[in-house]
């Protein structure tokens, strides 16, 4: 755990500032002030609801990559995955008629099914999780794209769509909460149940994790089944904010996904190595890049010029997080 | 000998290769037509140096993201030099390799000065090239491109593109720099452990920023082929590089944790990808099943080197 | 440079501009992300802007992905904007975000391509993608003399534009008798590598068999003219989409036979003329001459045209008069005002 060193000794205040999560929250109030003082309309309940619908996609998308590249690999299909199992839901919801709660069960377990497929292919045949997802991208979004013919399912429920519609104190969508919810308890799972500890172990360090008796082959389908099944999650997120299921949402063979699955948990402290885990970090890590979106997006800049904005601030932001935690560590090894 | 080739890294992919090509020579002649074989070498020549300019990153442990973003880059900066100061050809190329060498630099520099890791500094950079991109090109392609360039782009000899002098050069270099010389060995030895290549003495800075800047200036190879190639300065050149740059390379047997790679087995990764593409088209595959298949066939063809390097093992 | 590329027509089109009055109109054009295609809009805006009195601008997605539009359309909302056109990252999915639009009371309509109703927009002024790829396909037959066989090449499919084309395409095929064939159908093809590499490929394989390419998407056609120009093959015939300059100067050269042409100042022009009514409290003719197309029952035609080598010079005049002509009736056409 990245926040692990803070707790042993007693520097509490100074640990507490060396810690990425810590650092990713000041720059997220800092980001926060700036953008509210210069632009009105950042803080208005339209623009806080759309904000708090997008972070709380993005954060799933973010832990369901997070859940693999704890074992030390990576799941490039999170998109696919995604995108098959909302358009099965969809075909149950409005085809098959079936209710709205067990077909959203059913999707979650057809992602998490298919997360099993590439854990399972990952550990019999030896290879990197790299080239397994890449070849399974292409899989399973082809398979999903022959059964539906590409076509979307767009009369859903009601009761489904409006979930995308919910709203808290007249600003925070429902997104955001659920994704919260999720964020805790993938830490609990970590940090409570041996399970999630062994997933640990067996990140950091495979052959030791062996010998200590975890079954690091089991870890690994399990992480990757975990990823499927939250990429299925925010595959119904992002279906009920669209109000359809689409086989475009996620991009072609679902790329789309890639930046926002990978920049939440890098930047949260995650390590793609494996073995380090941070919920914290990713959930923070999302917020972080939504907020600079959405703020940069209001800004008057050109509108050609929006993207290379986006990645001169977010390396700004990088530098600084690194910055601060620099100095951080020299003033406690002082202390 | 004979032994040390069957278990080189590439034996398996080589023979997948070999048999992907012969079958395909058998369901369709047009195959191995000439125009068939200039196809496939150009797109060859491409993706190699794309594959060619991940590989270098992957050897020292790193990932670069930014390969597709800074090709595109560069060449819209190569046509729209051309078009719109009207710079002669060789001063357009050298303009830009020097861009691709700033754009290494920065990626390099920020790498190791902040002790970040690529794949978040690339992340960032990835979107400032494309962000200087779009906002130079307003998302129009530059058409001025010299007829010199577009006549490189379409000359052949027989089934042989003149481009493929490009790629040929710099898989040469490559290889020598791996295979012969001081610095490739730097790199392999600190991708394997940062931490005992330091106590080596090796300069690690050095070796990471000059890894970055072989690997830009590659990727700006293959962003000015493929201005050559399709006529025009296109602003979405380079768009879809990422993927295949690191298929390829993983194909050939490089490890992702760095320190270990094949130039051959990543050039034969790039020929399987290239030949699965185009068997898709030869075959006339129904568009809504090329997905399907080509994800079948990447699954087959790791499997197949996978199974081969099983059977080894135990020998 | 861009602008002057396009300035000539801006200054056409201003003269069909009635007297500017001042209006708290702020409408945004929207399109899917970077392309080529809506270069235009930019020009349109401008020119609405002057003659209407009213804000209008042009805004761009970061990327070319449904999400990144529905962000960016949302921060525009909290800018202030109060009147969108929107070409539909999704034609689909672009509906949840007009229908939250209306539940603001912003008005919305879509451009260039439309949303499948029930939508909240309140009109689709574009092309109908079916009936320009169908038309397209008419063209390409006759210019291979009713008969032959032909390959087409086309965008992404998770676009549901793309299914609409395919089977536009094999309409106008199973028209034509059993003459023609459609031998092939690459799909998948936007981004200009992959496009070359499998437009080549196809050539390679079967180019000695196919006598006629039909492209409905913009690189495809890009890359499809430039390799006919490459093997400075004429027996081929194509007819592709859109205005690049390289499918233009194919055309003149007589490499290919002609292209399905937009009009996409004319929809950035009238829509933002239509959104500024709208929002001073017009509302729209249920019994207006709408055109129904696959995906809506509220479509106008902003001006469909295949352009061959003779037309190909003074295409842009054809489309600044099909604007004035749309312009001139719109407002009695498809209006109810007070």
């Amino acid at each position: 755990m990245a926040t692990a060193t803070t707790g042993r000794g007693g520097r509490g205040a100074l640990g507490l500032l060396a810690s990425n999560e810590v650092g990713l929250a000041l720059l997220i109030a800092v980001l926060v002030a700036i953008f509210a003082t210069v632009n009105p309309g950042f803080t208005s309940p339209f623009n806080l609801f759309a904000l708090s619908r997008v972070m709380g996609i993005d954060m799933v998308i973010g832990l369901s990559m997070m859940v693999v590249l704890v074992t030390g690999g990576l799941n490039l299909a999170v998109g696919s995955i995604g995108v098959a199992s909302v358009m099965l839901g969809g075909w149950a919801m409005q085809v098959a008629g079936v209710p709205v709660l067990p077909s959203m069960t059913l999707a979650v377990a057809f992602g998490a099914f298919l997360g099993w497929i590439n854990g399972q292919l990952t550990v019999r045949m030896g290879v990197h999780s790299f080239i397994v997802t890449l070849a399974t991208m292409s899989l399973f979004f082809g398979a999903m794209i022959v059964a539906t013919r590409a076509e979307a399912f767009n009369a859903l429920p009601r009761s489904f769509v409006d979930l995308g519609k919910l709203r808290y104190g007249g600003f925070v969508s429902g997104m955001l909460p659920l994704a919260l919810i999720v964020g805790l308890g993938l830490w609990l799972f970590f940090n409570r149940t041996s399970l999630g500890r062994e997933i640990l172990a067996a990140g950091a360090n495979p052959q030791a994790a062996e010998l200590s008796g975890v079954r690091v082959n089991r870890t690994i389908v399990v992480a990757h089944a975990l990823s499927g099944a939250l990429g299925a999650l925010a595959g119904l997120m992002l279906a009920a904010r669209n109000g359809a299921a689409l086989p475009s949402m996620a991009g072609h063979i679902g790329m789309g996904w890639l930046l926002p699955a990978f920049l939440a948990p890098v930047l949260g402290g995650t390590l793609l190595t494996g073995g380090v885990v941070s919920v914290a970090g990713t959930v923070l890590g999302a917020a972080m890049v939504t907020i600079i979106t959405n703020g940069l997006l209001q800004l008057q800049i050109g509108e050609f010029w929006v993207q290379m904005c986006l990645g001169l601030i977010l390396l700004a932001a990088v530098l600084l997080d690194r910055a601060r935690s620099v100095i951080a560590e020299r003033r406690r090894s002082v202390a | 000998m004979l032994k040390g080739i069957w278990g080189s890294d590439w034996f398996g992919l080589f023979v997948v290769a070999l048999v992907a090509g012969t079958g395909l020579a058998l369901f369709q002649p047009a195959f191995l037509s000439p125009f068939n074989l200039y196809v496939l070498l150009i797109s060859f020549s491409l993706w190699a140096l794309v594959a060619m300019a991940q590989m270098v990153i992957i050897a020292i442990g790193q990932m670069n993201l930014s390969v597709g973003a800074i090709g595109g880059l560069v060449a819209i900066s190569f046509a729209g030099s051309m078009e719109v100061w009207g710079l002669p050809v060789p001063a357009a190329i050298l303009l830009g390799l020097a861009i691709a060498a700033l754009c290494g630099l920065l990626n390099g520099v920020m790498t190791h000065v902040t002790g970040i890791s690529a794949f978040v500094i690339t992340l960032a950079t990835l979107s400032i090239f494309k962000g200087l991109n779009i906002g130079i090109t307003e998302a129009q392609p530059f058409y001025g491109v010299p007829d010199v360039v577009k006549a490189f782009g379409n000359a052949r000899f027989e089934g042989l593109p003149h481009m493929l002098i490009v790629p040929v050069v710099a898989i040469i270099l490559i290889w020598l720099l791996f295979n012969r010389m001081v610095l490739g060995r730097q790199m392999l030895a600190l991708g394997a452990n940062r931490h005992a290549a330091e106590l080596s003495g090796i300069r690690v800075g050095r070796v990471v920023v000059i890894a970055h800047v072989i690997s830009a200036v590659l990727a700006a190879m293959a962003g000015m082929l493929a201005v050559a190639r399709l006529q025009l300065g296109q602003p979405t050149i380079g768009d879809d590089w990422l993927i295949l740059s690191f298929a390829a390379p993983v194909i050939g047997g490089a490890v992702l944790a760095g320190g270990h790679i094949s130039v051959i087995g990543t050039c034969l990764g790039v020929v399987i990808v290239t030949l699965i593409n185009n068997a898709l088209v030869l075959l006339g595959i129904d568009p809504f099943f090329v997905q399907l298949f080509l994800g079948g066939l990447i699954l087959i063809a790791v499997g197949l080197n996978r199974w081969r390097e099983r059977r080894l093992a135990p020998a | 440079m861009r602008v002057a590329r396009m300035l000539p027509l801006a200054v056409l089109a201003a003269g069909i501009a009635g007297p500017a009055m001042a209006s708290d109109t702020k409408v945004a054009l929207v399109p899917g992300g970077p392309h080529p295609y809506f270069a235009a809009w930019e020009n349109a805006a401008a020119a609405a802007a002057a003659d209407f009195g009213i804000e209008a601008e042009y805004r761009v997605p970061a990327a070319w992905e449904l999400s990144k539009q529905n962000e960016m359309i949302e921060s525009l909302v909290a800018q202030g904007f109060n009147a969108f056109l929107v070409f539909p990252g999704d034609a689909n999915g672009t509906n949840a975000t007009l229908e939250e639009l209306a539940a603001f009371d912003i008005p919305s309509a879509a451009l260039a391509g439309c949303t499948v109703d029930p939508t909240a927009a309140s009109f689709c002024l574009g092309t109908d993608v079916a009936r320009s790829a169908y038309l397209g396909t008419k063209e390409l037959i006759e210019a291979m003399g009713g008969s032959g066989r032909i390959a087409h090449f086309t965008g992404f499919l998770v676009d549901p534009n793309t299914q609409l084309r395919i089977e536009a395409v094999e309409q106008a095929v199973a028209e034509a008798g059993g003459g023609v064939e459609i031998i092939q159908v690459i799909a998948d093809i936007d981004a200009p590598e992959p496009a070359d590499e499998k437009i080549n490929a196809f050539l390679a394989a079967r180019g000695s068999e196919v006598d006629g390419i039909v492209t409905t998407a913009w690189v495809p056609s890009v890359v499809a003219a430039t390799s006919l120009r490459n093997l400075g093959d004429k027996r081929i015939r194509m007819v592709g989409i859109d205005h690049d300059e390289v499918v233009l100067s194919a055309i003149e050269d007589g490499f290919v036979d002609g292209t399905m042409l937009q009009n996409p100042y004319g929809q950035g022009y009238i829509g933002s003329y239509a959104m500024d009514l709208i929002r001073q409290g017009c509302t729209m003719k249920e019994d207006a001459p709408w055109q129904q197309t696959a995906q809506t029952a509220h479509f106008i035609d902003s001006g469909t045209a295949f352009v061959d080598a003779d037309q190909v010079k003074d295409y842009q005049a054809a489309m600044v008069a099909v604007t004035d002509e749309i312009m001139a009736t719109f407002k009695d056409d498809f209006l109810v005002c007070n």
